[in-house]
Order: structure tokens, then C-alpha cells, then sequence
């Protein structure tokens, strides 16, 4: 009885031994701090800060040059100087001129530039250290206006929804085919997930890599990539309870599933194109939208896929399905086009690399139990690198 | 921060498309007396864009009105008296200098400035130049001239704290200069350690305003290229505060080079002509209106002004001329 009791009160003082190394670190820290910098007395003298400003966004509009900048070190930086092309201009700041760390000012420049002309913008710290940020071409910001939501929305509306839509209507076809071929369109279903989980992660550690130290790392892409996939799991467990599967989704919830995974996907396109294009790095032409939408084509089969077979679904489900998958698209196009974030832009592809590899788990376990021949026949194989293939050589068309 | 609104912004590019929108500011005797006439009727004076924002109180330069005169106006010329004494006190000092507006420096100078004082002396003058080395790495003073091996500030190096005379007389007559000798040379004078050295001739030159211009540039982020440059050491200070100068007697500058890694340096005048004698030794002059040193190069430049108002200078390197190294006279009745 009592041993009972012990237990017990030792089950509830685990929590309370759990502060205990929290509370001596606390003093330990404290400590060290009111030491002052006795162990760099010991070693030597701390390097100087870099001093060096992160030039985030470079905007222009009729006459003027925006510049937003970032102090990306511990020691304060100080605005001093501004040039664009190597020439010392006046400058007002909509912001701190002094910016402490991980603080932004925007640095406003009249400035009658050249359109389609290079152009350098140069940024110096009090200290008198020059950052310089090249724009290849310099080219006129779009700002929000009904105009420019539109048309962000329509870039959107084409790589993202259009595509999706006219992927779904292989559905009819799909329902005829035979079971291995159903397989194998699974097996394409989860190549060209794996292909954008990958495209994703990439983008997603370029990305960080363009951070400030203090923001990036390749942790954040893991926290993202890691978040995404187990809210998935959860979502996936959830639907599969729903539909009654039990080992895991199938049908709607499975299409359901590739739907948010490849929409991840398509926001943190979206994002790129929209960011890409508003800063004057890319030219929307017909051809990069072509490219896109044929890329993307493939991820209305992927949907489709896992609803060949079972009950009709309704055209309502699939537009759903659709505007689940393509929709991001438009809104991240207008978070990139407006707002410009890397930070936004390592969050969403390491999301969406996340999402793509949990579906395909998904994919892989239906098809281990649906395919004839299970995940090792040859449809599935070649199934799965067709998908891959198919992926590549697309997207050489919007490289 | 003060919304900019489109038509502002248009009245300022239109002033920074008139062919020369300086000439017509109408410079007032006092700068302060009327700041809106230098306003070319903007309301705001942020709206203006071009060179017309780059004249007066609101150019972003360092320093205060009349700072830099000790470094500008030599002073007068003593009458020729062989053997005399000519006595100056040089001190190097580590020194953190403002270079730009809001940009700090962290210059090697003599007695505090950069460039450092003008030295002045009439030939058959014996100079005596006591050093005192109160910076932290060894320095000497090199002078251009004619004098003893000994007295060339090549092989005597002092060290911190250590101190030299150097004693030679002053020949021959003509615009010079002296600089730091000591090794790495390059980190040593684009630190800052050098200065203007005039040797007056027998025959006095004739009554002039007499200004000296030394030419330099600053690598502030140690990548090997100037990220300013100036005259007299300020980026852009002649153009917040025009030299004021009379156009019934000659302008005389004694111009020198003393820019590190840019192979040259140039002064170009506005609205006007002048005689350039090339290191101020003989009569030879060139007419003309922009003339090129190369580093440690000098000349002496005079000018008799043909009209009155405000004229530019500046290097005819447009870049050189961008990053501060520009400004402007005040020509006056």
C-alpha cells in the first residue's frame, strides 16, 4: 500500500525534478554574465562586427528607388550612405537609421533610373562598410493596385488551377484501365510527388541559405518539413477513419491528400513566380506559362489517380479537389508579388516538401496493397521513374 | 517620413533635366538668409533631384562651416631671406575622422587631420620639421625636394613614441608634397599620412586668393577600391559650402594628387579657363580647363574669373566626382 503511494508522489515529483536543470543553468547563465567578457580577456580580442547590411528588397517605382535593409548581426548597424551606380545620393529613411539586430528600414531614393538597364544599389554602415546589390535589370515594382491583384491571380488561376482542372479530366480514361496500368499511374502519382518534394527541399535550402545567419540554417527547413509531414499523417489518419479504411487512405481521402500536398506545392510556386517577377528577375512570357501549365498537368493525374476506382465522384468534389491543389498558387503569387519574403519562401517549400513526401508514403502503402504484384511489379517501377522523367522534362521547359 | 506626391516628384525631375539648374539658383550672399531660393520653388527640399540637390546646406557632407580653412588657405608667403629658420611640429596621431557624412574613418594623420597641415616655406629657407610619432605603428615624413640622403624619411623609421628632426633647406621653389615613407606604403598613405609642402620662389609670386586643393580618396571596407573621395578630406564639404571667392583678383590653387589606388585624379572648372603650371616650377603654363595628376603629381593652378556666380569643380572622373569629390566656387564682385 504504501510502496503504492511512493509511486504515486514519485509520479507526480518527476515533473517538478524536471526544473531542476533548468533552474541551475538559469544561475549558471547569470553567473557567466556578470563576469563581463572575462574568457575573451583570456583568449584574445573578438574580430571586429562585418558591418555589413542585408540588402532585402530593392523596389522601383516612377523616380525613386526603395531599398530595404536588414542588420543581420549582433552590434548595431548604422545607415550613412547610399549610392546607386556608384554614386553618393540624398536619401530619406522610413524607419530607424540606426537598426538594432534582425531590425528592417526601407531607404528612399530619388532617382530618375533607366528601365531595363543594370543597376547597382550600395548601402554603407557608419563604419564604412559598402554593401552592394546588383540588379540585372532594373524594372518598374508593381504595387497593389485591383490591376495588379488581377493579375497576380490570373498567373495563379493558369499554373496552378488551369492545369489541375485538365489533369482531372483524365479521370473517365483512368476508370477503363486495366488494374496494372491503375497501378502504374499510382506509382506515376507518387514519382512525381517524390520529384517536387525534392524540387521543393532544393528551393527551400537555396533559400535559407540567403537568410541572415541569425534566421536560417537548414534546422528551419527540417522544422518545416517535419511539421508538414506529421500534420499530414494526422490529417491522413483522420480521413482514412473516415472513409473506413483503416490500413490507411484510399479514394477520396487519398486524393484529398495528393490535393494538399501538390497545393503546398503550387503556393510556394506561386511564391516564386510572384516574388521573382516583381523583383524584374523574370519574364513572364507565354512561354514560361505554357511550360508551367504542362509541368503542372501531370498533378491533375496524380488526383486523379486514386479516385479511378470505387464510387462516381460528383464534378463539385472535383472542383474542390481542384481549387485545393491549384488555388495556393494565386495566393502565393500575391504573398510573393506584394510582400517578398524569404523567410515566407523557406517556411512553404520546406512545407510543401514535407506534404509530397507524406503522400507519397501514402501512395506507396495503397499501392502495396492494391497493385497486382504489390510495390516491386514492373508497372509500379516503371510507373514511378516515368513519373519522374515526366517531371524533369517538363520542367526543363520553364528552366 | 513625408509622403513623396507624384507631382513633386515631377517638378524635381524636370529641374534635373534643365541642361545646368545650378546656374540658376540664385545664391545668396547669406546661405541662411533665403534657403528657399537654393529650393528652385519646390516645396519640399527633398523634391529636388540632379546637381540641384547636391549644393548647400542640405548636400550630405561632414563637417562644419569653415572647419577645414587651416587645410584650404595657406597663409601668406614670407619674403626672401636666405638662412632663416623655418620651424613645424608634426604629429602622428591614430584618429578616427568623419570622411562622409555619418561615415567614420579610422585615419593614421598628422596632427589630427587628412590631409595633414600645409607646410610652408620660402626657398633658401631652412626647414626644420621635428616629427613625433604618437600613433601605433612606425611612420616617417618623406618630402618631395631637393635635400640630403639622410634627411629623405626612407631609411629612418620612427618608431611609436620615438621622435626626428628632419633639417634641409627648402628647394627648389615650387608646389610639393611629403607623405609617409614607411612600409606596406600603400596602407601608410591611403591611411592618411600626407600633406601639401609649398616653397615660395625669391621673386614673389604675384598677390592672389590662394587656396590648396589635395586630392585623395578613402577605402573605408579595405576591398582595395575608394569608396569616397575628396579635397581637403570631406566628401562633397566645397559643394555644402561653396568657396567664397572675388572676381577682380586671381584665384591661385596649388592642386596636388595624393588618391591611393586609382592611377589618377583630375580638376575640372566650370564656366572658366585657367594657367596651369605643372609642379609650379617654371613659367610653362597649359590653358585650359581640366587637367590630369597622377598620384603625387601637382601643379599650380590660376584663375582670374570672367563672370560672377556660382561655377563647379570637380574630377572629370564623373565617379571620383559622385563620391564626394566635387564642389563649388562663389564667385563674387
Amino acid at each position: 500500500m504504501s510502496d503504492t503511494a511512493a509511486a504515486v508522489r514519485a509520479g507526480r515529483n518527476w515533473r517538478l525534478w524536471a526544473f531542476v536543470p533548468l533552474i541551475l543553468l538559469t544561475g549558471v547563465v547569470a553567473l557567466f554574465s556578470a563576469g563581463g567578457s572575462s574568457i575573451t580577456g583570456l583568449l584574445g580580442e573578438n574580430p571586429p562586427p562585418a558591418d555589413e547590411f542585408d540588402i532585402r528588397r530593392v523596389e522601383f517605382h516612377p523616380g525613386e528607388i526603395r531599398i530595404r535593409v536588414t542588420n543581420p548581426q549582433r552590434d548595431d548597424l548604422t545607415i550613412a550612405s547610399v549610392t546607386v551606380d556608384d554614386a553618393i545620393l540624398p536619401y530619406e529613411v522610413d524607419g530607424p537609421t540606426t537598426l538594432g539586430r534582425l531590425r528592417s528600414s526601407e531607404i528612399v531614393v530619388q532617382y530618375d533610373w533607366v528601365p531595363e538597364e543594370p543597376i547597382s544599389v550600395g548601402v554603407t554602415s557608419s563604419t564604412g562598410i559598402q554593401t552592394v546589390e546588383e540588379i540585372p535589370a532594373a524594372v518598374e515594382t508593381p504595387t497593389a493596385s485591383a490591376k495588379s491583384v488581377f493579375g497576380y491571380a490570373l498567373i495563379g488561376f493558369l499554373v496552378g488551377i488551369v492545369p489541375v482542372a485538365l489533369g482531372l479530366l483524365w479521370l473517365p480514361s483512368l476508370r477503363r484501365a486495366a488494374p496494372e496500368w491503375l497501378a502504374a499511374f499510382m506509382a506515376l502519382t507518387a514519382g512525381l510527388l517524390t520529384f517536387l518534394a525534392v524540387e521543393a527541399l532544393s528551393e527551400s535550402l537555396e533559400l535559407q541559405a540567403r537568410l541572415p545567419s541569425a534566421l536560417g540554417g537548414a534546422g528551419l527547413v527540417l522544422l518545416g518539413v517535419a511539421s508538414s509531414y506529421l500534420i499530414l499523417t494526422a490529417i491522413s489518419s483522420r480521413l482514412g477513419r473516415g472513409s473506413g479504411g483503416g490500413a490507411g487512405a484510399t479514394g477520396m481521402a487519398l486524393a484529398t491528400l495528393v490535393a494538399i500536398g501538390i497545393g503546398l506545392h503550387n503556393m510556394g510556386e506561386g511564391l516564386a513566380i510572384g516574388s521573382s517577377f516583381a523583383l524584374g528577375e523574370l519574364a513572364l512570357g507565354t512561354f514560361f506559362v505554357v511550360g508551367f501549365m504542362i509541368h503542372n498537368v501531370t498533378e491533375g493525374l496524380g488526383i486523379a489517380a486514386p479516385l479511378s476506382e470505387g464510387k462516381r465522384v460528383s464534378w463539385e468534389r472535383l472542383a474542390v479537389l481542384t481549387l485545393i491543389a491549384g488555388g495556393p498558387a494565386i495566393i502565393g503569387a500575391w504573398l510573393g508579388g506584394f510582400l517578398t519574403s524569404d523567410l515566407l519562401g523557406v517556411v512553404f517549400f520546406a512545407a510543401a516538401a514535407g506534404a509530397a513526401f507524406e503522400v507519397v508514403v501514402e501512395v506507396a502503402r495503397y499501392v502495396a496493397r492494391k497493385a497486382p504484384g504489390g510495390l516491386t511489379s514492373p508497372h509500379v517501377l516503371l510507373g514511378f521513374l516515368a513519373g519522374v522523367a515526366v517531371m524533369y522534362v517538363t520542367g526543363l521547359l520553364v528552366a | 517620413m513625408p509622403k513623396f506626391t507624384r507631382k513633386g516628384l515631377l517638378a524635381g525631375a524636370a529641374a534635373g533635366a534643365a541642361a545646368a539648374p545650378f546656374v540658376k539658383v540664385a545664391w545668396p550672399s547669406d546661405a541662411q538668409a533665403d534657403p528657399s531660393a537654393t529650393h528652385l520653388g519646390h516645396d519640399h527640399s527633398h523634391a529636388k533631384s540632379g546637381h540641384a540637390a547636391m549644393v548647400g546646406p542640405d548636400v550630405p557632407a561632414p563637417g562644419g562651416p569653415n572647419e577645414l580653412d587651416s587645410l584650404l588657405l595657406p597663409g601668406g608667403a614670407l619674403p626672401y631671406k636666405p638662412g632663416r629658420v623655418r620651424t613645424y611640429d608634426l604629429v602622428a596621431l591614430d584618429r578616427t575622422i568623419e570622411v562622409a557624412q555619418g561615415v567614420e574613418f579610422n585615419a593614421w594623420t598628422y596632427n589630427g587631420t587628412v590631409p595633414g597641415p600645409i607646410i610652408r616655406a620660402t626657398e633658401g629657407d631652412i626647414l626644420e620639421v621635428r616629427f613625433t610619432n604618437g600613433g601605433s605603428h612606425p611612420h616617417t615624413i618623406h618630402f618631395h625636394g631637393i635635400h640630403p640622403a639622410n634627411m629623405d624619411g626612407v631609411f629612418e623609421i620612427v618608431e611609436p613614441g620615438a621622435e626626428l628632426t628632419y633639417k634641409f633647406p627648402a628647394r627648389p621653389a615650387g608646389f610639393h608634397l611629403y607623405h609617409c615613407h614607411a612600409t606596406p606604403l600603400k596602407k601608410h598613405i591611403h591611411k592618411g599620412l600626407y600633406g601639401a609642402f609649398i616653397i615660395d620662389p625669391k621673386e614673389p609670386r604675384k598677390p592672389a586668393q590662394e587656396l590648396v586643393m589635395v586630392m585623395n580618396g578613402y577605402d573605408t571596407d579595405g576591398d582595395g577600391e575608394n569608396n569616397f573621395y575628396t579635397v581637403n578630406g570631406k566628401a562633397f564639404y566645397y559643394a555644402k559650402y561653396p568657396i567664397r571667392v572675388s572676381r577682380s583678383k586671381t584665384v591661385r590653387i596649388y592642386l596636388a594628387n595624393l588618391t591611393e589606388f586609382d592611377l589618377i585624379n583630375s580638376f575640372h572648372l566650370h564656366g572658366d579657363f585657367f594657367r596651369y603650371y605643372p609642379t609650379g616650377t617654371g613659367d610653362q603654363f597649359e590653358y585650359t580647363d581640366t587637367v590630369v595628376q597622377t598620384q603625387g603629381q601637382r601643379g599650380i593652378i590660376e584663375i582670374d574669373f570672367a563672370n560672377t556666380g556660382l561655377f563647379m569643380f570637380h574630377a572629370h572622373q564623373s565617379e571620383f566626382a559622385e563620391l564626394g569629390w566635387m564642389g563649388f566656387f562663389q564667385v563674387t564682385d
